[in-house]
């Protein structure tokens, strides 16, 4: 099994989404992550589909998305090559000042943003690859997480 | 063009004229009136009035098979287009080019369980190649312009309009017949030209070539190039089920079907050959059995396609082709055609031979020893039915007997449920068939059990003026799956069994339309006679026994190669 990202460029249609996600379903493959957001073309969206399968499993489906009418372009971003990201928002349990000191201090040598704190908890927004915010929250689960919240990985290919 | 006012459901009718419609199929309903009240005040588009919505869809695939042209199906909202949903999906699944039109309650009511409401738009987009929920009048043209061009190019398929009660009373300005199409929608019709010309050479220096004709060859017509390349190679040809008709069957070359239920000898060719052609075929399952290491061993693959994801989907390939197998097929001609020397087949060409007169014999011979009743009405109807009559089948028994001893002479005079195997597909197909060529005889090879499935259109025959005929292999159970219970199941036929089936002919006549049984294989063209010359459409009941098997078989499990029930056969 290996993790592949697929980048879409679809029409902004409704009911695209399904059709898209509908093609996975049939074939049984699971999404592990999935954005959709506005692009550089009016009319158009960009999908950005993670998904685990064999190569030729893959292969597959990334064949059957092209042939989807409303599917404009299809780029299989392979991981070694793209820059990708991942938005995760979380809310770390801090239970004294000491503790509090610490996360922050942790948070700010991943890179991390301190949104907001309250006598026991602290807001932190980390934006990085995603196996980077896999290890920090792990990290943080030392502490006790509340609430976490990831968007999902997007990721555009290099020139 | 100068914007013109219409409401949506004159706009509809204004833009199936532009794609060339001559014929719908369909079944009005609430929603739908607006649409109706237009349809009933042209001459332009003939509407014929179904019993059955999934017969509405059936006879527009029937017709666009035969005819080549897309074909058009109407529905109403709810249950009139869950109805259509089996025929779509076989339409599409056999890459059959329709458009369906399904009534939809007035858009403020979508999403509201409103009466007669079904989110048809979801539930149709697995079973077809596009769809659409229109929102406003305005985009009525462009949507039906692209529903017609995405049905009928690339890999052919179903696409499905649907059409909110308000956006056909709607009136609104508009420009008619528009051009433009999706960005997203280029099908790749053009093949590579390194490809084919190592296709060339491959089949140039091969010892052993055989072509694989799948249904691409018919939905491109491209019958001619494939008999010019077979005979300028000295290459075999057998067919997929689809492709039935590519080839005469009766062709020296043709060594008829393989597959599961196909002839010995097409699949020990598959086995033989040292280059296999394989064109516009999707390696179904039925067709290369379960053993992939008998299937065409030794040879080097070509697949051509006009869908690169049917490439290396069932079966790695070692040469892929993406485009039109007609294109295809004239690119490696004209390789082919600059070469000098071809020849030096004569041990293959011979072997050709032999295997080719052992299939002929077996259908040649109707009173062959070991043959069932039912091969014997089938392989009478054979002789009897000209070259351009048009068979149909039902799905079952009586499929495979019509596959394997019906000889086909020409294209698009087969037509068939390949991939979805949809009972009840026959009739209505004939039905779709015979409006597309009302000059041809039309015969739906058909089993008791699938034929009572659909069999109340035999009121739009008798209402419309559609005489086919509907010759019944009449065996009082569902034959295949008794068949996979006698061999398989040790012989518990568990609900297999119709019991009192009824008295087929006089449901005929009770519909008004003509009906004689027959008991026995001799008096079958009599029969036929009678049926033709009455110029209704008609039933005849063909009594067979329930314990006729379609043999030879590859068993669930099976490779190309280990066929049972081949005792019958002539062994060469």
């Amino acid at each position: 099994m290996q993790t592949r990202i697929i980048s879409l460029l679809v029409e902004d249609h409704p009911g695209v989404l399904t059709r898209m996600s509908g093609m996975f379903t049939m074939r049984g493959i699971n999404i592990t992550s999935l954005t959709v957001s506005p692009c550089e073309t009016d009319g158009l969206s960009r999908m950005t589909v993670a998904i685990k399968g064999t190569e030729s499993e893959l292969e597959k489906i990334r064949k059957q998305i092209s042939n989807l009418i409303e599917v404009v372009k299809v780029v299989d971003l392979r991981a070694e090559g793209a820059i990708i990201r991942d938005l995760c928002l979380l809310k770390v349990h801090t239970k004294d000042s000491d503790t509090r000191l610490e996360v922050m201090l942790l948070a700010e040598s991943y890179g991390a943003n301190i949104m907001d704190a309250t006598q026991d908890s602290v807001i932190i927004e980390l934006t990085e690859e995603p196996g980077k915010i896999d290890r920090f929250v792990d990290l943080m689960q030392h502490f006790g997480v509340k609430q976490l919240f990831r968007t999902g990985l997007t990721a555009i290919g290099r020139d | 063009m100068a914007k013109v006012k219409l409401s949506g459901a004159k706009i509809v009718v204004e833009e199936l004229k532009d794609e060339g419609v001559e014929v719908a199929f369909g079944i009005p309903g609430g929603v739908l009136l607006d649409l109706y009240d237009v349809i009933y005040k042209q001459e332009a588009i003939r509407h014929i009035l179904m019993r059955h919505e999934q017969c509405a869809a059936h006879a527009a695939d029937g017709y666009a098979r035969v005819s080549g042209r897309t074909g058009v199906c109407i529905a109403t909202s709810g249950p009139g287009a869950t109805n259509l949903v089996t025929g779509l999906a076989n339409a599409n699944m056999d890459s059959a080019p329709v458009v369906a039109l399904t009534g939809q309650v007035v858009t403020s009511a979508i999403g509201t369980n409103a009466f007669q409401e079904a989110s048809t738009f979801t539930i149709t987009m697995p079973v077809t190649k596009h769809n659409f929920l229109v929102k406003q009048t305005e985009d009525l043209p462009k949507v039906i312009h692209n529903a017609f061009y995405i049905a009928s190019t690339g890999r052919k398929g179903v696409v499905l309009i649907d059409l909110p009660k308000d956006v056909l009373s709607d009136v609104a300005e508009v420009d008619l017949h528009p051009k433009e199409t999706f960005a997203g929608y280029k099908p790749n019709i053009k093949p590579n030209k390194v490809q084919t010309k190592k296709t060339a050479e491959v089949l140039a220096n091969a010892e052993r070539p055989l072509i694989l004709a799948g249904g691409g060859i018919i939905s491109s017509d491209a019958s001619e190039e494939l008999r010019s390349l077979a005979e300028l190679l000295g290459a075999g040809v057998v067919t997929t089920l689809m492709g039935k008709g590519a080839i005469p069957e009766n062709h020296p070359l043709c060594l008829g079907m393989a597959g599961m239920h196909g002839h010995l000898y097409a699949n020990r060719a598959i086995n033989e050959c040292d280059a296999l052609l394989a064109l516009g075929t999707r390696f179904s399952d039925r067709l290369t059995a379960w053993q992939l290491d008998q299937f065409a061993p030794d040879a080097t693959l070509i697949h051509v396609d006009i869908d690169a994801a049917e490439i290396n989907k069932n079966m790695p390939v070692d040469i892929p082709i993406v485009g039109d197998v007609r294109l295809a097929l004239h690119d490696i001609l004209k390789w082919l055609e600059k070469k000098q020397k071809l020849g030096g087949k004569s041990v293959w060409l011979q072997r050709i031979k032999e295997m080719h007169s052992a299939c002929e014999e077996c259908i040649h011979d109707i009173r062959r020893a070991g043959s069932s009743v039912s091969d014997m009405f089938i392989k009478e109807l054979s002789v009897i039915l000209d070259d351009d009559a048009i068979v149909t089948t039902e799905v079952g028994q009586c499929q495979m007997f019509a596959a394997h001893y019906y000889m086909t002479k020409k294209p698009r005079t087969f037509i068939t449920s390949g991939g979805l195997g949809t009972m009840g597909f026959g009739f209505p197909a004939a039905i779709g068939a015979k409006v597309a060529a009302p000059d041809k005889k039309v015969v739906d090879i058909a089993g008791d059990g699938s034929f009572l499935m659909t069999c109340q259109d035999l009121a739009t025959c008798i209402e419309s003026d559609i005489p086919v005929v509907v010759c019944i292999l009449d065996n009082r159970y569902l034959g295949m799956v008794r068949q996979w219970q006698e061999l398989f199941f040790d012989k518990k036929y568990s609900h297999t069994g119709l019991g009192l089936t009824p008295d087929f002919v006089k449901l005929a006549e009770a519909f008004g339309c003509y009906g004689e049984r027959v008991e026995k294989p001799e008096d079958l063209e009599g029969a036929l006679n009678n049926a033709f010359e009455s110029g209704k459409p008609a039933v005849i009941d063909m009594i067979v026994g329930k314990d006729d098997k379609i043999l030879p078989m590859i068993p669930p499990g099976g490779g190309i190669i280990g066929m049972i029930g081949t005792e019958r056969c002539k062994h060469v």
